[in-house]
């Protein structure tokens, strides 16, 4: 769809954004602007780690939920704004 | 023996009358003598005596001939055919009459020419046919067959048969062609038994032996129970982006549009927080400085005085071969040398007994691992052979070799590199490059032996011209190549270093045919497509950066390192590290900046440009008395491990510190920034 893209494009245009990428509930990427092998690496992995962070935070407090994730390496850092059904997975390098 | 009886006339002789005092004479012995009269009382007495023998002649070869005649302990007698009377030409098998004497000089006896003997004392044969009935001079007794000589030996012409002027050394007139005064006789074989010694026979012992029965026992085993498994293998999933599941248009776009605020906020906070400014993070213990992990050497190869000429790390980066040979002989050398390996992980490490050892029918110029089998090894040798050893083996390492064909290599190899195989299988292939100018891919056929599947071939007419190369020696078309690098990033692109100091940019798809008069089982194509800048002495290493797909680095003899864009002819940086010549250039693998080099002065220099670009950061001093430092490799899986080997044939395993291993943030960034650098 036209927003999808568009929206999709708006973010990718950030300074320093490397790619972006949607991942489904099981860890399926549905959009991606990086090559193949990485996607599914990223969004493998990422989806784990978004659902042990989810569960953490619940268990520490019931009450809470996780709203978003960063992990930050030497290199890049890497954002997940996740939600019931999707997961938006951009990778930036900021500036040092 | 004084008296002596003839039949006939009958003369008595003593043993001065012998004409050689070591002839013995038997009864009945056909004899040649003179006769003289004694002063005193006028008795005539024999004279002169020599023992008159016959036999058939042997064998007649030009100039020489032999008697069948048993004196001595030979049973041939030789003589010169001058000695022949009149000049006669024996055939084998004649009879002949002939007197002889022993020289007191030479051994066996001579048969030489005489008919009167020479006062001289040297014992002469004279040989003649024996002639039949009569003829030819002198009164000649039919029972004794005695020629009767001159009475006195002052020679007037008389008796025809005896020469005439028997006096010592004068010239025989019927003889002109016989040699001077001087003259060799032969007298002949005096026999005198030994009283001490006995025959020499030959003693012999019988002895036996057999081994002790071989001790044999029997003994059986049976399972007593037994069970069945199947495995199998799986095929593996493929790993690609599976179609593009069904999904909820409307409801994606109502997810993004609820976290793109959120997202676009973080992102334009994260460029611009300082929050992690010189925020780093430690995860492995720091080492601070270079340190020698192993020093190995082989002493066999040490005690031969070879070099370590190539060194290698296996694909595992557990296992590290080092070749050995000698850098520095200017002709053809054939001496045995060594590829040995050591596993650093194994306990038990002894520094100076490889864990394999594989001997070479010549030196070993280069050496090259297998990239996926951990145990295969390529080699390149000084004769221009190209053999692969499986490390694995001890006892019977060779795998495949190319031999001494038409194909192979007329110069030592320098380099070997391995590729994948053309069909994008497992097999791989292994190029060579040699001083010849040739650039061979080999491919492992059957019955273990490599056979060319391409080739290409360097001429001075075919390099491209974009720099100005000084003009090459008249008659030389042959570019010697010497290092070969290829680009991580497109796997078709390879940068040689050649002799004449220019590195040159070629292609494996090349495909003009190659002006060479070299024969070739396949047709071989010029490969260079740029030339680069030259050094000021031949280019010794090439290496393409792992990071950027543009760089390498050039180092030859004149101490000088060049890196090189491929985009100009010029090179951006050149940097001096040493006054003797550099040896070996190798990029780091983890750190972009970074790259090692090996100096004729034994150091081992490690630059990082990102620190400072006119002076090494780290110079590691690998030999003690300056003998230069050959071959360096970093291990691609144990980042922090360097090996490199010099020329008192030791490999020494450095550590680097951290600051060499671990790569900072912005070093791509830096490179590219480098790279960008092109002369306009």
């Amino acid at each position: 769809m036209a927003e999808v893209e568009e929206t999709l494009k708006r973010i990718q245009s950030h300074k320093g954004v490397i790619g972006t990428m949607v991942v489904n509930a099981e860890g399926i990427p549905i959009r991606t602007t990086l090559d193949n092998s990485t996607t599914v690496q990223y969004a493998g992995l990422l989806h784990q780690l978004t659902v042990k962070a989810k569960s953490t935070v619940r268990d520490i407090d019931p009450q809470n939920d996780l709203t978003f994730l960063r992990i930050r390496s030497k290199k890049h850092e890497i954002m997940v704004a996740p939600d019931k059904e999707y997961l938006l997975i951009v990778i930036q390098n900021p500036c040092e | 023996m004084d008296e002596g009886d003839m039949k006939g006339e009958v003369y008595p002789f003593g043993i001065v009358g012998m004409a050689n005092k070591g002839d013995c004479l038997q009864k009945g012995e056909s004899i040649k003598f003179q006769l003289c009269v004694l002063g005193q009382n006028a008795q005539t007495m024999a004279y002169n005596i020599t023992p008159l023998r016959r036999a058939t002649v042997e064998c007649v070869k030009d100039q020489f001939g032999f008697i069948n005649y048993e004196v001595g302990d030979s049973k041939k007698l030789f003589f010169h055919v001058k000695e022949v009377q009149d000049g006669i030409e024996l055939q084998a098998g004649e009879e002949v009459e002939f007197s002889g004497h022993t020289s007191p000089w030479c051994g066996p006896t001579e048969a030489t020419q005489k008919h009167a003997q020479n006062s001289g004392g040297e014992g002469c044969v004279g040989v003649r046919r024996r002639r039949r009935g009569g003829g030819g001079g002198g009164a000649v007794s039919t029972a004794t067959r005695a020629q009767l000589g001159q009475l006195c030996r002052a020679g007037s012409a008389g008796a025809e048969a005896l020469a005439s002027g028997g006096a010592a050394g004068t010239e025989r007139p019927e003889r002109p062609e016989r040699p001077g005064p001087l003259q060799d006789e032969t007298l002949g074989v005096a026999s005198v038994p030994s009283q001490w010694r006995g025959v020499q026979g030959i003693r012999g012992e019988t002895k036996s032996c057999q081994t002790a029965s071989i001790a044999t026992a029997e003994a059986s085993a049976q399972t007593r129970k037994h069970a069945d498994a199947e495995v199998q293998t799986e095929a593996p999933e493929p790993v690609s982006l599976p179609s593009v599941p069904q999904y909820d248009g409307p409801r994606l776009a109502a997810f993004l549009r609820r976290v793109e605020a959120m997202v676009t906020r973080e992102l334009n906070k994260n460029w611009q927080s300082h929050a992690f400014d010189g925020f780093e993070v430690n995860w492995s213990e720091q080492q601070q400085t270079v340190t020698c992990l192993h020093t190995l050497g082989y002493p066999p190869a040490q005690g031969q005085g070879l070099h370590v000429t190539g060194v290698s790390w296996s694909t595992t980066g557990s296992v590290v071969a080092c070749a050995y040979g000698r850098l520095d002989d200017g002709d053809w050398s054939t001496l045995k040398s060594f590829v040995c390996a050591w596993n650093l992980d194994r306990r038990g490490l002894n520094p100076q007994q490889p864990s394999a050892v594989v001997e070479a029918p010549s030196a070993v110029m280069c050496l090259a691992f297998h990239p996926t089998q951990p145990s295969h090894v390529a080699g390149g040798l000084y004769n221009g052979e190209v053999l692969v050893w499986d490390m694995s083996h001890p006892e019977d390492p060779l795998l495949w070799r190319t031999g001494l064909t038409d194909d192979t290599h007329t110069d030592p190899v320098y380099q070997v590199v391995w590729l994948p195989g053309p069909q994008h299988g497992h097999r791989f292939q292994v190029l060579s490059v040699a001083a010849d100018g040739k650039v061979l891919l080999w491919l492992a056929v059957g019955a273990g032996r490599l056979q060319l599947s391409a080739g290409f071939a360097l001429a001075v007419q075919q390099l491209p011209r974009s720099t100005k190369l000084k003009k090459p020696p008249r008659g030389e078309t042959e570019v010697g190549a010497t290092a070969v690098a290829f680009s991580s990033f497109d796997p078709s692109l390879f940068v040689l270093g050649t002799e004449g100091g220019f590195p040159l940019k070629c292609s494996l798809a090349a495909e003009e045919p190659a002006l060479t008069r070299m024969p070739s089982s396949v047709p071989l194509r010029a490969p260079a497509q740029f030339t680069f800048s030259p050094h000021g002495g031949p280019v010794y290493s090439v290496s393409c950066s792992p990071f950027h797909r543009n760089l390498f680095l050039s180092a030859g003899t004149d101490g000088h390192v060049h890196l090189y864009s491929m985009l100009q002819a010029q090179p951006l940086t050149s940097l001096q590290l040493s006054h003797k010549y550099l040896f070996a250039v190798r990029w780091s693998p983890v750190r972009p900046l970074v790259f090692a080099a090996a100096s004729g002065e034994g150091d081992v220099q490690l630059f990082d440009l990102q620190k400072s670009s006119q002076k090494p950061t780290v110079s590691i001093k690998q030999t003690q008395d300056e003998s230069p430092v050959y071959c360096l490799e970093f291990n691609h899986q144990q980042t922090q491990l360097l090996a490199a080997g010099d020329a008192k044939g030791m490999v020494k395993v450095w550590q680097l510190s951290s600051e060499f291993t671990e790569q900072g943030p912005r070093e791509t960034e830096d490179l590219d920034q480098l790279a960008a650098e092109v002369a306009t």
